[in-house]
C-alpha cells in the first residue's frame, strides 16, 4: 500500500485490509506485509524541531537587535527566515495550550495556568479530548515524537503518581518525554519528570537542566536513528529558560561584566538603533516611552544600578546559554545529515519578558508569588542574606530581575508578560529554517502570524491532514492558519487576518491591521488581593477600562494611539473582542481569578494525607494544602539503639519550605518564610529509640492569608517544644521543589544539614500523616477551604 | 577618650567598593573632627564566615594596618577573632575574654553575626553617639546599619585594657 492512499484523516489510521491469502495451513498462503507494517507518514516528511524559549522578549536576541548573543537563533535565520509579527498569548501556559493544540487557548480550556484548574470551560486548564495537540496527529502518522523540558499543560493537581495521566505528554501525543510539569523548574535542582514517573533531583554535583536536556534530546535521535534509518521524527524543545529562577553557572554571566552598566533606559535606546540597522523593524518605527511605573536608571542609588546590571547580566547569560544548548541540538542533526529536511521553528519566548520581578527584583520569585510586600531595602538587605551579587543566578537564590528590565527586552514595545492588550506582552521573534523546504536565506517575513498557526503549519509540511477524529472524538478544526505560503512569498497578502487576544482581564483585538489594546489598570507585579478588589464582581466594568486604538500597518510599535480619531473603529473592535471572546470560551473574564473573589470549590472532603517511609519527589502542587490554617504533622519512627538523626519530612528548600528533622538527638522543625525569616524550634531533650511518634502542631491564630501561630512539638504525645511563627506562607513555598519523605531532595530547608544533603534518616520514617483539619482552633471547615483555595488562585497568576 | 556613650555600627554593603566608598567618608569625618571617632573598620566577611580586615581608620583619621587603641575597640567588639592578629597580638587572652564579655552582655556579637552575612563586606565603626546623623548621612551606600550602644567608661575600660595587652606584647 502506498503511502499516498492511506486515509489519514482518522486516528487512529486503520489497518489496511489483508490483501493475501489464508488457507488451513501455510500450504497455499500468501503473506501481506503491508498488513502489519507500521504506519509510515507521508514520503518526504520532514523532521520537525520545535523550540520555545521562556519569558523572552523581542528586543533580548542579537539576532532582533538585543543585547543577549544567540548564535544559535541568527545562525538559523541567516539560513532561514524571520518573523517580526509573531505572537503569542502573554502568558504561558495559555500559548502553549494554542502552541500544541492550534486552538485559541481559552476554547481549549487555558485562559490562565495549568496550576488552576477553574470551573468555567475557558479555564479549566484541561485539554479537550476533542482539540488534541498535532503532536498526536504527527505520533498517528508514523513520526516519532518527544518532548524534553518544560510542559505546564497538566493540572497542578494531577502531577501526582496517582494521576489521571490523560494529560501528561505520553497521553497527548509524545512518545517520550523527559523534563518538568509545572510552569518553571530550578536549574541547579529540578525535580524531573520521565515519560510518566518522578525520577527527581539529580543526584550529580555539576547538573544543570539545559545542558542535561540538549544531551538527552541528542541521545533521544540517535536512538530514534538508530531503530529506523528514515522514520522522520518531532522534538519539542521547551527549555525553562529564561523563566525565572534566573539560575546559570557565573562564567556565564560573566561573559556580559559591564554590559549593562548604561542601564535599561540606554539599553533600549540601543537595542531599538541596532533593530533598525538589521532591518528587523521598519525604518520609521518609532520607540515607545518608559511606563511611568518604572524609574528613570539614572535615578537609581549606586547600589540599586550595580545589583540591577548584575541581574541582567544573569539573565542574558542564562538565555545564552540555552540558545547554546539548542545549538548543540542542532549541531547534532547536522553531524546525522538531517538538517537540510528538518523543519526547525524557534521561537524566542512564550511571552515577552516577565514583569513579575516587581521593580526591584527579587532574590526569590516565591515572595512575589506570595504577595509579600517587600521594600526595595528589604529587597537588598535579603540578596545581601542570601550570599550578595555573586549568589545571584547560583541555587542560594530563585531570582528574578527588575521589571524595568524586562521592559528593555520588549524592545519597542510597552509592557510584557501577562500584557495581552499590548505587543510587548504577545509578539517574540520567531526564525523558521528549512533549507529543503524555504528557498531564500536571511529573508525577513512580516505577515501576522499566531502561535496558534504552529500545528497548522507543521501538518501542511509534514503532508499530513487535521483529522476529523482522533480515539474515536471528532475534532474541532484549528482555529490557527497555515504560514507555509509565506515560506516562499515575502509579499504574500497575510491570512491570519483576525484575532484576539485576552490574559487576566488585558484584552487585545486584532483585524486586518488594526489592534484595540484594552489593559487592565493593574501592573503585572501587584497581585495582592487589595489591588483586586477593583475588579470585584459589580466593582469592575471591563468596557469602561481606557481603549486605545493602534494601525499596526503605519505603526509597528502601537505609539501612536488613535482611538480619538477613530471612535467608530475603537466600538467595532470591542464588538468584535466580544463575539471572539464568546466563540471562545473567554467569559468570564478574570474566571480563573475567580478563587480571590469568593467562589471556592466545594470543600475538600480529605483532611489527612498519609506518606509512607518510601515516598519522595512529590510534587508542588500535590503537597497536602497546610497554608493559612492549623495543621499538624506526626510521624512514625523507629530509632535504633545509639540513635538516628536526619529528615524526616521537608518540602521545598531554605526560599520556603519546612522541615522536620532529627540532628544532634533532638526533634527539630526549620520553617523557611519564603527565604524572609526563619522559625526554628526544637526539643528539650534527646528522642527516645525505639518506636516512637513525633508530632508538629501549628496553631494558627485564626484561618487567614499568612497566618501567624503557635508551634508545639511532642515526642510519643508529650510536648517537647516548640515556639511561635510570626508568618506562615500563604501561597506556595516553591513554584517547583517537592516534598520528600524520610530525606530531603534538592536544596536543603535548613542550610544546618547542607554538607549532608539529602540528609537521609537513619532510622526508619514509617508513616507520616498530615492532618489539615485538626480542629485546634473554631475555624470552620468553610474558612480553611476558602483559605487554601485562596492560596492556589493565587500562585496561579504568577505561574 | 572622652566619657560620652558610643554606638558601635555595624554597616553591611553589597559592594565591597562602595563599602570603601562610605569607609573614606567616615573616616574623613574623624579627621575633619566632625565627630569624635573612636575608630572605623573596613572589613570583608568570606563565604565561610570570617572575617578579614581590609582597611583601619583611627580618630585622627590616619589609615592603615597598623591599629591604635581606638580601632582595637572597634576590632575588639565586632570581630574579636581579629584581636590577636591585629590589634593586641595572639597572647592577649585576658583582654579577649573581656570583650566577649561584654559583646555578649551587649548583644553586639549577635547583631554582628545577623547584620553581616557570608559574602558582604562591611564598615564597622565606634563613636561618639551625638555624632549618628553625620555617620548615617556618610554612610550612602549601606545596604543594613545596625547599632549598638555601650557607655563611654565600658569602652574607656576596655581600651585601657587593650592599651595594657600591647604594652605587655611590646615588653
Amino acid at each position: 500500500m502506498s503511502n499516498e492512499s492511506i486515509d489519514r484523516s482518522t486516528l487512529p489510521i486503520r489497518r489496511p485490509p489483508f490483501k493475501g491469502v489464508v488457507k488451513e495451513t501455510l500450504d497455499g498462503s500468501q503473506p501481506d506485509w503491508d498488513h502489519v507494517a507500521p504506519i509510515r507518514a507521508p514520503d518526504g516528511a520532514p523532521n520537525v524541531l520545535l523550540v520555545m524559549t521562556d519569558d523572552a522578549g523581542f528586543g533580548n536576541p542579537s539576532g532582533f537587535g538585543g543585547p543577549v548573543r544567540t548564535a544559535t537563533l541568527d545562525r538559523l535565520a541567516a539560513g532561514g527566515l524571520s518573523y517580526n509579527r509573531f505572537h503569542t498569548t502573554a502568558l504561558c501556559s495559555p500559548t502553549r495550550a494554542a502552541l500544541m493544540t492550534g486552538r485559541n487557548h481559552h476554547a481549549v480550556g487555558y485562559g490562565m495556568v495549568g496550576e488552576f484548574a477553574g470551573p468555567f470551560p475557558g479555564y479549566t486548564a484541561m485539554i479537550p479530548k476533542d482539540c488534541q495537540p498535532f503532536a498526536k496527529t504527527l505520533q498517528g502518522n508514523g513520526y516519532s515524537t518527544a518532548c524534553f523540558g518544560k510542559w505546564h499543560l497538566t493540572p497542578d493537581s494531577q502531577q501526582g503518581l496517582g494521576g489521571p495521566f490523560d494529560r501528561w505528554p505520553n497521553a497527548l501525543g509524545f512518545d517520550y518525554f523527559w523534563g518538568f510539569l509545572g510552569g518553571e523548574s530550578g536549574q541547579f535542582d529540578p525535580m524531573l519528570i520521565e515519560n510518566n514517573r518522578a525520577i527527581g533531583v539529580p543526584a550529580e554535583d555539576d547538573f544543570y537542566l539545559p545542558d542535561a536536556m540538549a544531551a538527552k534530546t541528542i541521545e533521544w535521535l540517535h536512538g530514534v536513528r538508530a531503530h529506523d534509518a528514515s522514520k522522520p521524527w518531532f522534538a519539542y524543545f521547551a527549555p525553562g529558560a529564561s523563566h525565572a529562577p534566573h539560575q546559570v553557572e557565573a562564567e556565564w554571566a560573566d561573559r556580559y561584566k559591564g554590559a549593562f552598566d548604561q542601564g535599561w533606559d540606554k539599553l533600549r535606546e540601543e537595542t531599538f538603533e541596532r533593530q533598525k540597522q538589521r532591518g528587523v523593524i521598519p525604518a520609521d518605527a518609532e520607540l515607545t516611552p518608559r511606563p511611568d511605573a518604572m524609574p528613570a536608571w539614572d535615578s537609581l542609588s549606586e547600589t540599586q544600578r550595580r545589583l540591577y546590571a548584575r541581574q541582567m547580566e544573569v539573565y542574558a547569560g542564562y538565555s545564552e546559554n540555552a540558545d547554546w544548548n539548542i545549538g548543540r541540538v542542532i549541531d547534532a542533526i547536522e553531524e546525522m545529515g538531517e538538517l537540510d529536511n528538518t523543519l526547525v521553528i524557534y521561537i524566542w519566548g512564550d511571552n515577552g519578558a516577565s514583569l513579575e520581578g516587581s521593580l526591584t527584583g527579587t532574590f526569590n520569585e516565591a515572595a512575589m508569588m506570595n504577595g509579600v510586600p517587600l521594600t526595595d531595602e528589604q529587597q537588598l538587605q535579603l540578596v545581601l542574606k542570601w550570599g550578595g551579587l555573586d549568589a545571584w543566578g547560583s541555587d542560594m537564590m530563585a531570582p528574578h530581575y527588575s521589571a524595568a528590565w524586562a521592559w528593555a527586552g520588549n524592545c519597542p514595545f510597552q509592557w510584557g508578560k501577562q500584557v495581552a492588550s499590548h505587543l510587548g506582552g504577545t509578539r517574540d521573534p520567531m526564525v523558521v529554517h528549512w533549507p529543503q523546504g524555504i528557498r531564500e536565506q536571511g529573508g525577513l517575513r512580516s505577515q501576522f502570524t499566531h502561535v496558534n498557526d504552529i500545528g497548522p503549519t507543521i501538518l501542511v509540511a509534514a503532508g499530513v491532514p487535521q483529522p476529523t477524529h482522533i480515539d474515536g472524538v471528532e475534532q474541532q478544526p484549528m482555529h490557527g492558519t497555515s504560514f507555509i505560503y509565506t515560506l516562499d512569498d515575502a509579499d504574500a497578502p497575510e491570512r491570519h487576518t483576525q484575532q484576539y487576544f485576552e490574559i487576566l482581564g488585558n484584552r487585545g483585538m486584532y483585524k486586518d491591521g488594526w489592534w484595540l489594546s484594552m489593559m487592565m489598570p493593574r501592573t503585572p507585579w501587584k497581585i495582592d488581593p487589595e489591588t483586586l478588589k477593583q475588579f470585584a464582581p459589580g466593582v469592575w466594568d471591563p468596557d469602561s477600562d481606557p481603549a486605545e486604538l493602534y494601525y499596526l500597518p503605519d505603526d509597528y510599535t502601537q505609539a501612536n494611539d488613535l482611538s480619538a480619531e477613530h471612535p467608530e473603529k475603537v466600538a467595532e473592535l470591542r464588538d468584535l473582542f466580544w463575539q471572539e471572546a464568546r466563540r471562545n470560551q473567554v467569559p468570564p473574564l478574570l474566571g480563573g481569578l475567580s478563587g480571590f473573589f469568593g467562589i471556592h470549590p466545594p470543600a475538600p472532603a480529605q483532611s489527612e494525607f498519609t506518606y509512607y517511609g518510601d515516598v519522595q519527589n512529590v510534587a508542588p502542587g500535590t503537597v497536602p494544602p497546610i497554608y493559612n490554617h492549623s495543621y499538624t504533622i506526626s510521624a512514625e519512627l523507629e530509632i535504633p539503639q545509639g540513635g538516628a538523626e536526619g529528615v524526616i519530612v521537608a518540602e521545598a528548600d531554605h526560599l520556603g519550605g519546612f522541615a522536620l528533622f532529627v540532628a544532634d538527638g533532638k526533634l527539630k522543625h526549620t520553617y523557611s518564610f519564603v527565604g524572609v525569616k526563619e522559625f526554628r524550634q526544637e526539643s528539650e531533650s534527646d528522642l527516645p529509640t525505639g518506636r516512637v511518634n513525633v508530632r508538629m502542631e501549628f496553631a494558627a491564630d485564626a484561618p487567614k492569608p499568612a497566618t501567624g501561630g503557635e508551634v508545639t512539638l511532642f515526642v510519643n504525645d508529650e510536648p517537647v517544644g516548640g515556639g511561635r511563627m510570626e508568618y506562615t506562607v500563604p501561597v506556595r513555598f516553591s513554584g517547583y521543589a517537592g516534598m520528600d519523605i524520610g530525606r530531603d531532595n534538592g536544596m536543603p530547608v535548613d542550610r544546618s544539614y547542607a554538607d549532608k544533603s539529602p540528609f537521609p534518616f537513619t532510622g526508619t520514617v514509617k508513616k507520616v500523616v498530615f492532618d489539615v483539619n485538626p480542629h485546634l482552633t473554631e475555624a470552620s471547615e468553610h474558612d480553611l477551604a476558602e483559605h487554601a483555595n485562596w492560596a492556589h488562585t493565587a500562585h496561579a497568576i504568577t505561574a | 577618650m572622652s566619657d560620652n556613650p558610643k554606638d558601635v555600627l555595624i554597616a553591611a554593603y553589597l559592594i565591597e567598593d562602595l563599602a570603601k566608598k562610605d569607609f573614606d567618608a567616615l573616616v574623613k569625618l574623624a579627621e575633619n573632627k566632625t565627630i569624635a571617632v573612636e575608630g572605623v573598620v573596613l572589613v570583608r566577611k568570606d563565604s565561610d564566615g570570617d572575617v578579614h580586615v581590609t582597611e583601619a581608620g583611627d580618630h585622627l583619621g590616619r589609615k592603615g594596618m597598623k591599629v591604635g587603641g581606638g580601632v582595637g575597640l572597634v576590632v575588639g567588639l565586632l570581630a574579636p577573632p581579629l584581636l590577636a592578629t591585629t590589634a593586641v597580638g595572639a597572647a592577649a587572652g585576658g583582654v579577649a575574654s573581656k570583650f566577649a564579655k561584654h559583646r555578649l552582655e551587649s548583644g553586639i556579637g549577635e547583631k554582628m553575626d545577623a547584620a553581616l552575612p557570608p559574602g558582604s563586606g562591611g564598615v564597622l565603626a565606634v563613636y561618639d553617639a551625638d555624632g549618628a546623623s553625620a555617620v548615617e548621612n556618610a554612610l550612602a551606600n549601606a545596604v543594613k546599619t545596625s547599632v549598638a550602644r555601650i557607655d563611654g567608661a565600658s569602652a574607656k575600660e576596655l581600651k585601657a585594657g587593650l592599651a595594657e595587652a600591647q604594652a605587655g606584647m611590646a615588653g
